[in-house]
């Protein structure tokens, strides 16, 4: 067995390092531009928006809300002073919705005169204890009006202050190396309903640094590896559920376990819902970001209705393939653009009205960088997958583009493994279980857009990790993106 | 774990002999000890540390992060090689600690969960030189990272040293910095911001003693306040620079604004403004506020009333003039002050009855507070 495993570890140096070598590829699909920051400012990028007119809106670390246009790429001070702001939700060209440590604030222009004057209010029903990892994400919109937030843990490396806003509990504080809870509604997404009202939706979370619809207004929301968090996830966030953190539940209505650190973690693990999409850390994302479904209908270029995900801590945006099998959602993840300019830290995003994704960057104390960059589609289609979708007898991989049929026939172009991680307390997991799982058939459609692909063995439960050998465009080209993860759930009936 | 601990003790002594000299001393056991912890904010404690050529060391990191991180030790010059192929393991990093198969690589301390400690013993090199340190957990080593210095010659000016993290390039103890090393009066004031803000102007940040909501706000005549959003009073207010730290925003945001002066007025009462009843604590809820000529006038509710407040400076600078307005209250109000809260009152109108001064519904739609200091010190 241990033999087995190191042969395998060969074949995937291997091909690591035939992924990473430079392609000669002299036409790419996509560019990325810096934008130029204005002087002065420590550009910590918390949040990116685009306003009704065109113009960019973004909040940075040290309170500054910014307006930037990219015709006269000219920036402005809109509002400045707000603590931490990590979301902004346009209301109008003068009014917006920010997301800052302390409360939910309406900013608004209402004298004309291009900079804030009304700072409102719309929610401070949550608590802060002064814990520095009590970020706050959001907020996003549903069809209904209802507005989403999402609430940090606490950090065991940081303290509780004396005077603390909201109740204090106690029960979650003080476990080594363990993520707590110590105000309500830490480590849970709240529901506002348009009357004002902040309502706990649903538990778990550790750092959901990334809260996003869906086209059909399905809410998911990305998670951060660490503690009960083996490795980063995309969750579908559905009222009423757990999502595995336990110490956000000492604030589930009715609660009356104790700890919940000290609960069995079988029991826990009855509990949780799982994640729709899970990123290999080290091989996918190590902290994903904001999810952005891409609305452009092909300004971007060929993944209309796909999702994006920015990455901390490689210069790398994840495309994620979702679709609904059994009536829950699962899929895959595969990066959609590594390095070619951009840099760390994608911690939010947003798609311009001319189509172009925008990154704002981060570092704040961890991997990152800082900074605002654009990625541009050139026209040009990539070669890469376009969705992988699971069959009765294995996947189904679309391309964008058709293939050469040698290569993509080839049984050897497709290498499995699967793996899982643990759901346990300690940070992060090692991957468990791993296994190359042989593809026993492969077969290509007519159009040769499509491959099929039938495995020896799909489990449920498990990460199917595909990575692929040198298959080529019709035309020659390499394919883009190598590395696939398939985060199956259930099985397709 | 009797064994750990006892370690433990010794680093203790050992890293504060470094700290003070910079240099290691050996033990009777000939093996030099060096304690170095990985610490919020992508970097190690020590930047730095000297050995002599050939000399037996035993490295402790501690991992008091709240992520994971490992040590490497290189050849010289090899730092930036060794990042990248640790980079180049892709998935099979996690297995090998993010540790690649170098010969650049000289000693290592694998992965270490946040809180765990472990250490290695190794015999320094004979040949004199810079030998970095880094942690190549994916995405670190670009800034963390150090050096081991391998002679016996002085280590260079921190301030010039290529060898340790450009932020690092001062005072080793700015690293873990947080509220503690805030006490530096005499720091130059610098630009945060792409403007250079004029007073009146605020910032939403974590202010001492007061809740996690705080709005802090610098007025012109060199006057600040603490006005806390999640009790909905004012504070304290000070004298001089407005906030006086440089790391008020640095790393992961442990940190707070410090008052860049002296507190002249500290709020003592239970709650300054009571409608009708004087003997409880009223529900207050924060509402938010509108700038006016770039003050804010802040806008909360006392057991569910309307109340506006705006705070100016006196002309002097030595105090504050607080202006309510609570349109629409039916009952007395009650300002209520405390003898030992540093200022001298002077208001509007109402009757002062002792430390508390009474209004009546239609005084009360539109008063004014005049708070000037007396100098008392120790607030």
């Amino acid at each position: 067995m241990k033999g087995k495993l190191h042969l395998l570890f060969i074949t995937f140096i291997a091909l690591f390092t035939g992924a990473t070598l430079p392609t000669s590829d002299p036409e790419p699909s996509y560019r990325v531009e810096s934008i130029e920051m204005p002087e002065g400012l420590v550009s910590e990028t918390g949040a990116i928006e685009f306003l009704p007119d065109g113009r960019l809106v973004a909040g940075f670390h040290r309170g500054e809300i910014l307006i930037y246009d990219p015709k006269t790429k000219q920036w402005t001070l809109f509002a400045e002073g707000l603590h931490d702001p990590l979301g902004i939700l346009v209301v109008s060209n003068t009014e917006l919705l920010i997301m800052q440590r302390p409360e939910l604030t309406r900013v608004k222009d209402t004298d004309g005169d291009g900079q804030a004057d009304v700072y409102e209010k719309v929610t401070d029903d949550f608590g802060i204890s002064g814990n520095y990892h009590e970020y706050n994400y959001g907020p996003v919109k549903d069809t209904a009006g209802n507005l989403f937030v999402g609430f940090n843990t606490a950090s065991p490396n940081g303290s509780v202050w004396k005077q603390v806003r909201g109740r204090l509990d106690t029960l979650t504080i003080g476990f080594k190396g363990q993520m707590f809870s110590p105000v309500p509604y830490r480590g849970w997404i709240m529901k506002l309903t348009p009357d004002g009202t902040l309502l706990p939706y649903a538990s778990g979370f550790r750092s959901p640094n990334g809260l996003g619809f869906d086209l059909q207004g399905n809410l998911f929301a990305t998670d951060n590896q660490g503690d009960w968090v083996g490795t980063s996830p995309l969750y579908h966030v559905q009222e009423g559920k757990f999502y595995g953190h336990p110490s956000s539940l000492v604030w589930q209505k009715g609660w009356n376990k104790g700890n919940p650190l000290k609960l069995p973690v079988a029991e826990l693990d009855q509990m949780r819902t799982k994640a729709s999409v899970l990123f290999p850390h080290g091989i996918m994302a190590n902290s994903p970001t904001q999810p952005v479904w891409d609305k452009t209908q092909g300004k971007f270029g060929p993944f209309a209705g796909q999702l994006f995900v920015g990455e901390m801590n490689q210069g790398r945006i994840v495309r994620v393939m979702l679709e609904e099998v059994g009536g829950q959602w699962q899929g895959a993840c595969i990066p959609f653009l590594d390095d070619q300019g951009l840099r760390k830290g994608n911690n939010r995003l947003a798609f311009a009205p001319d189509g172009s994704l925008w990154v704002g960057q981060n570092d704040h104390g961890w991997a990152g960088d800082r900074g605002i960059q654009r990625i541009v589609f050139t026209g040009k289609t990539p070669m890469d997958v376009y969705t992988m979708k699971l069959t009765n007898t294995g996947f189904e991989l679309t391309f964008t583009q058709p293939v050469d049929e040698k290569s993509a026939t080839d049984l050897n172009t497709y290498k499995f493994r699967r793996y899982r991680y643990a759901y346990h307390a300690k940070y992060g997991s090692d991957q468990s279980d791993v296994q190359a799982v042989a593809v026993t058939h492969v077969s290509l459609s007519a159009d040769r857009r499509k491959v099929s692909l039938d495995l020896e063995s799909l489990k449920p439960g498990y990460v199917y990790e595909l990575q692929l050998g040198d298959i080529q465009a019709a035309t020659g080209e390499p394919i883009a993106n190598k590395i696939i993860c398939y985060t199956l759930n259930r099985l397709a009936i | 774990m009797h064994v750990v601990l006892k370690i433990k003790r010794l680093f203790l002594f050992v890293s504060l002999l470094f700290n003070s000299l910079g240099l290691a001393y050996s033990q009777a056991d000939s093996a030099v000890l060096i304690a170095i912890k990985a610490i919020p904010g992508l970097q190690f404690d020590q930047v730095r540390f000297q050995v002599k050529p050939g000399t037996r060391v035993t490295l402790v990191l501690t991992n008091e992060d709240d992520m994971s991180h490992n040590l490497l030790i290189t050849e010289p010059g090899a730092r930036e090689a060794v990042v990248q192929a640790a980079m180049n393991l892709g998935e099979n990093g996690p297995k090998k600690d993010y540790v690649p198969d170098s010969p650049n690589v000289l000693w290592y301390i694998p992965v270490l969960l946040p809180e765990q400690t472990q250490s290695i013993t190794f015999t320094a090199p004979q040949t004199t030189g810079v030998y970095p340190y880094v942690c190549t957990y994916p995405g670190h080593g670009v800034i963390m990272y150090g050096a081991m210095y391998v002679s016996t010659e002085p280590m260079p000016d921190l301030k010039m040293d290529r060898h340790v993290p450009p932020s690092r390039k001062v005072a080793d103890s700015q690293a873990n910095s947080g509220v503690s090393h805030a006490e530096h009066t005499t720091q130059a004031f610098q630009t945060y911001h792409p403007y250079q803000p004029a007073a009146p102007y605020l910032y939403r940040i974590f202010m001492p003693d007061a809740s996690p909501a705080t709005i802090a706000v610098h007025l012109p005549q060199k006057v600040s306040y603490c006005w806390d959003a999640g009790t909905c009073y004012l504070r304290y207010a000070w004298q001089g620079e407005f906030l006086a730290n440089t790391d008020q925003w640095q790393g992961k945001g442990d940190t707070f604004g410090k008052p860049g002066g002296p507190i002249f007025f500290r709020d003592k009462t239970a709650y300054p403004l009571q409608m009708g009843k004087t003997d409880s604590k009223p529900d207050v809820a924060f509402i938010g506020y509108k700038l006016s000529e770039r003050y804010p006038e802040f806008h909360y509710q006392v057991d569910g009333i309307d109340v506006y407040e705006l705070i100016k400076p006196t002309q002097e600078g030595n105090g504050l003039i607080r202006t309510f307005r609570i349109p629409d209250v039916k009952s007395t109000v009650w300002f209520i002050t405390h003898p030992g809260d540093g200022v001298v009152y002077r208001s509007s109108g109402g009757k002062w009855v002792d430390n508390r001064l009474k209004l009546s519904p239609k005084q009360a739609r539109t008063f004014t507070i005049y708070m000037e200091k007396k100098g008392e010190p120790g607030l």
